[in-house]
């Protein structure tokens, strides 16, 4: 582990003149609308629903928010802003779905995306889900809202009911839905489904006066349920959300008056969290999930500050507040073992952090569960700045955990693109306000997830290495690298899709493929879907990159390659390319065309593809086609030991 | 419990709903208050619920044409506390 040594500066001789946040961010908003300024300063509204979204009444301030922005057109905002990422949502439901209209604007906006939506009929997810030209099979949708409550099975019972008809009706109901998901798939090609459990209510489970049949509805109900939540395994894009766990939060699933006068079964405050959970699954769908949490550690890991307390005087476990303390280390510990990344970014020496992480009794994080632990007394941004670069990582995929708002506050206001988890000086409430979005969520979890901080870990390894040795090529000659190119069979699927989601960097087109894509793709016999997996003397680096070609009477076309950026510069992607090549010249494929597509992320390769010897074929200067004449495919690197194959 | 005044519940028109409406157009029939939908009426019920504490008759305010037969009717319920 490197320390950072810089002239310590004590935090008590006062911190740093911090950037100003918004002190009434609904205000702002208002204020730009009255304006009509709102549109060409959309930049401005995350920070400010960022900033919303911490105060006491940040329920209903969301809402009031997303009705003011509900007003803007998305072509409005598009003119002054065309770089602005768009989520085209369909909504059909049961009952009245207006009233998610602004909870979910609001939502979709905190995170930089502007909602494009279109409202379904009352009363019509039946009949929109089995018309293959209704608002939820519009082409290029992101999203296919089904908002189910619970009359839609209420509805379909007689006047006067017994157990056994409800029984029928569930079946019933769930056999209607598992067939017009089927048909949603194989007729939506983009979008994906959205389903939610549905709640039982006293006002319903109560009209049966026999304890049996009472009884028997819970069961019925679970199992509908139940059956929902199957569809979801049962195809990738059909996605459940779970209302248990949200009305489980609290409060009332509606109000009666407005159920009966209205329709609106569900409540404001549901809809909100629902608008929540929706705006989550779009950033999992759309790659843009968090991949590393920082955490700061004095009152954030433990009781105490170690600089003070020293190291017998902090708390993890045995005093009540400890206790707190050591519970929020196992879920941040659960979080890291799924994948996503842990660091440690802390105003304190670096040596007695060691110290603690290795060797305290409570400990439950140890000094091996985190990628890298930054203690010193560098402003916070710059340490995660620092940590971003040595992972190699977008900042734009961290989350910030802290119990200081003045360290917050400089995060949130220096790099807004941070997703800020702010603690306070209560501990108990610390995992509640970590779990409160679902920054980390993932369709599923993949072997390289279960794997990711120990691979990250040997990356010092390897930096101890690239430091000892005299030049570059001596580094390679050392680090052993063997790669293996293959074409993807099912087990590579879920992993090669993910990479495909989660890659910025190195991404030359930055195709997104959800699984069943890449599926359709690795099967189909016009197409060559490789696989990367490389491996050096310090271990395993995993899946590290993808090749989608396609063939066709003028040549092979490489329609993407994507790559970790983990194991670039290390001859990776110049084996890949010329195995490729090789063999697209040995077996008559003809020459090969590729490109490249700007993104905000991507300019590092750039320039890919004239460095393997691809001349500029067409496009434009910004987004460049090539060609390969195969006159002379590129060396294989001498360091590296490659076997690739391309037959299934 | 408070009793509502005409002007609060103009400004909670105003805030809550977003409507700029003059007071003349309390009277005007809803045909004539550009996008007035029921889910104004939800809203509206919610803001007054909170500012006064007390319940409104909200299945009788369906039935009503006007904001001004919505105040009268709202206004009467909670005199009546």
């Amino acid at each position: 582990m490197t320390t950072v040594i810089d002239s310590p500066v004590s935090a008590a001789a006062g911190e740093p003149a911090q950037p100003k946040e918004n002190p009434d961010p609904l205000g702002r908003l208002q204020s730009l609308a009255r304006a009509k300024t709102l549109a060409a300063e959309y930049a401005e509204v995350a920070p400010l629903l960022a900033e919303l979204t911490r105060s006491e009444s940040a329920a209903s301030d969301l809402v009031r928010a997303g009705r003011v922005l509900s007003k803007l057109s998305p072509a409005a905002v598009l003119e002054h802003n065309p770089a602005q990422a768009v989520i085209k949502v369909a909504v059909a439901g049961h009952s009245t779905v207006a009233a998610l209209v602004p909870p979910l604007t609001a939502e979709l906006a905190r995170h930089g995306l502007l909602l494009d939506i279109t409202l379904g009929d009352f009363d019509g997810y039946l009949r929109e889900l089995q018309d293959t030209g209704s608002q939820l099979y519009a082409s290029g949708l992101d999203l296919a809202l089904v908002v189910l409550d619970p009359q839609a099975i209420f509805d379909e019972l007689p006047e006067v009911w017994r157990i056994e008809e409800l029984q029928e009706a569930t079946t019933a109901k769930l056999a209607q839905l598992s067939r017009l998901a089927e048909k949603f798939v194989s007729n939506q090609p983009t979008a994906t489904l959205v389903l939610n459990t549905v709640p039982l209510q006293r006002a319903h489970t109560h009209q049966l006066v026999d304890l049996r049949s009472r009884a028997a509805l819970g069961i019925a109900w679970r199992e509908f349920n139940a059956g929902l939540l199957r569809l979801s395994a049962e195809h990738q894009r059909v996605a459940v959300i779970d209302f248990d766990p949200l009305i489980a939060a609290g409060g009332p699933v509606g109000d009666a008056r407005m159920a009966c006068y209205a329709k609106a079964h569900l409540g404001d405050e549901l809809l909100g969290r629902y608008a929540r959970e929706v705006a989550h699954l779009t950033r999992t769908i759309k790659g843009l999930t968090k991949k590393v949490l920082v955490l700061d550690l004095d009152n954030t890991l433990w009781d105490g500050i170690l600089g003070d307390d020293g190291a017998d005087g902090i708390e993890m476990a045995t005093t009540y507040r400890g206790e707190a303390f050591g519970n929020f280390q196992r879920v941040a510990k659960q979080i890291g073992s799924q994948g996503v990344l842990l660091a440690v970014s802390s105003k304190n020496d670096q040596e007695p952090v060691e110290e603690v992480l290795r060797t305290h009794p409570d400990m439950v994080l140890r000094d091996t569960d985190f990628v890298r632990i930054n203690a010193n007394w560098n402003p916070k941004d710059a340490n995660l700045r620092d940590i971003a670069a040595r992972l190699n990582l977008g900042i734009d995929s961290f989350v910030f955990a802290d119990d200081s708002p003045f360290e917050t506050g400089l995060i949130a206001a220096s790099i807004p693109q941070v997703a800020v988890v702010r603690l306070d000086e209560e501990p108990a409430l610390h995992i509640g306000k970590l779990l409160a979005d679902g920054w980390f969520d993932v369709l599923e979890l993949t072997a390289e997830d279960r794997e990711r901080a120990a691979l990250y870990r040997t990356d010092a390894a390897r930096q101890d290495l690239l430091d000892s040795s005299d030049d570059f090529e001596e580094y390679l000659a050392n680090l052993g690298v063997t790669l293996t190119v293959a074409p993807v069979s099912e087990s590579e699927v879920a992993r090669v899709s993910q990479l495909s989601l989660r890659s910025n960097q190195c991404n030359l087109t930055t195709l997104r493929m959800q699984p069943d894509t890449v599926r359709e793709l690795s099967q189909s016999p016009d197409h060559l879907v490789l696989y990367l997996r490389s491996a050096d003397k310090f271990g395993d680096n995993g899946l590290v990159g993808a090749l989608f070609c396609s063939k066709s009477a003028d040549g092979l076309t490489i329609d993407n390659y994507i790559m970790s950026c983990r194991v670039l510069s290390r001859g990776i992607e110049q084996a890949a390319i010329g195995a490729l090549l090789a063999h697209a010249k040995a077996a008559g494929l003809g020459p090969v065309h590729a490109s490249y597509r700007p993104t905000k992320k991507n300019h590092r390769v750039r320039d890919f593809w004239p460095s393997f010897g691809f001349e500029r074929s067409g496009g434009t200067d910004e987004a460049p086609d090539y060609r390969h004449d195969l006159a002379t495919p590129p060396e294989i690197p001498g360091h590296l030991r490659l076997r690739a194959s391309f037959e299934r | 419990m408070s009793t509502l005044t005409e002007e609060r519940f103009l400004e909670i028109v105003r805030d809550e709903l977003d409507l700029p409406l003059l007071e003349t157009e309390l009277e005007n029939d809803f045909d004539q208050v550009v996008s007035w939908d029921s889910l104004y009426l939800l809203r509206l019920v919610a803001a007054v619920e909170q500012e006064t504490g007390t319940r409104v008759p909200v299945g009788r305010l369906f039935s009503k044409r006007s904001l001004r037969d919505i105040y009268t009717t709202i206004a009467g319920a909670t005199a009546a506390v």
